[in-house]
């Protein structure tokens, strides 16, 4: 089995699992975010930490709220 | 400009030219991360450069790890094209381009290489976010070699009240 054949064939993917596959990218994003803007390298895992917790925390209030407006509003 | 072109052929280069080769590591780290991982949800036909363009052209922002997905689609795409079965069919069918079209989405599908919904978003979204991410590691790239900024900024250090009663330290 070459590295080639783990690219090769897609996956299947339930629906449930949409929503979990949103915090690898936005671990990826605030990586990057915080590697550009953060001025004391040492300190980056800690300013990471902290804006994926803040991220996260967006995300699920906005994911609430569009719920909220698609089950009662529409 | 050079740092430019550095970091888009490899992610993270630009930083690393600019004197900041920790910084450069982890952006070449994550943005590999997150695109290879788009690739292993959707395989070979993520890449879609026919139908799929703009999601295609986030792909090719991420440098190296965009070339060489495109080499394993055009490899593999040039081969099913030559496949005499798909040469067969679309002889014997398509008298249009879209049916020929249809013959070779026949053959990805017999081949498992189809991707349907929800993978196809998903693995779209990893390895072009990827592109997107890479794009802004440029840039910033970009800004620091304008400003003729290289190097690790320094620690910003907090402000001393001296005995004299005048604010010490250099301003941040």
């Amino acid at each position: 089995m070459t590295i080639g054949a783990l690219f090769y064939n897609p996956m299947t993917f339930s629906c449930n699992s949409l929503l979990w596959l949103m915090l690898p990218i936005l671990i990826s994003v605030t990586i990057i975010y915080k590697t550009l803007r953060t001025h004391n390298i040492r300190r980056l895992p800690l300013e990471i930490l902290g804006l994926l917790v803040y991220v996260v925390a967006g995300v699920v209030v906005l994911g609430v709220g569009l719920w909220f407006v698609q089950a009662y509003c529409l | 400009m050079l740092s430019m072109v550095l970091g888009w052929i490899v992610p993270g280069m630009g930083h690393v030219v600019l004197g900041r080769p920790v910084r450069g590591l982890i952006i070449f780290l994550t943005i590999a991360a997150t695109f290879w991982a788009g690739m292993a949800m959707g395989g070979v036909m993520t890449l879609d450069p026919v139908n799929e363009h703009w999601w295609f052209v986030a792909d090719m922002i991420t440098g190296v790890h965009g070339l060489a997905a495109w080499q394993f689609y055009q490899r593999t795409w040039n081969r099913l094209a030559s496949d005499p079965s798909v040469r067969q069919r679309q002889t014997a069918l398509a008298r249009e381009p879209w049916q020929a079209a249809a013959v070779m989405d026949q053959k990805l599908q017999e081949e498992h290489l189809a991707l349907t919904a929800p993978t196809d978003t998903i693995a779209r979204a990893y390895s072009g976010i990827a592109g997107l991410l890479n794009l802004m590691c440029i840039f910033d790239a970009m800004i620091l070699a304008l400003m003729g900024i290289g190097g690790e900024p320094p620690p910003p250090q907090k402000s001393l009240v001296t005995a004299g009663g005048q604010q010490g330290g250099k301003p941040s």
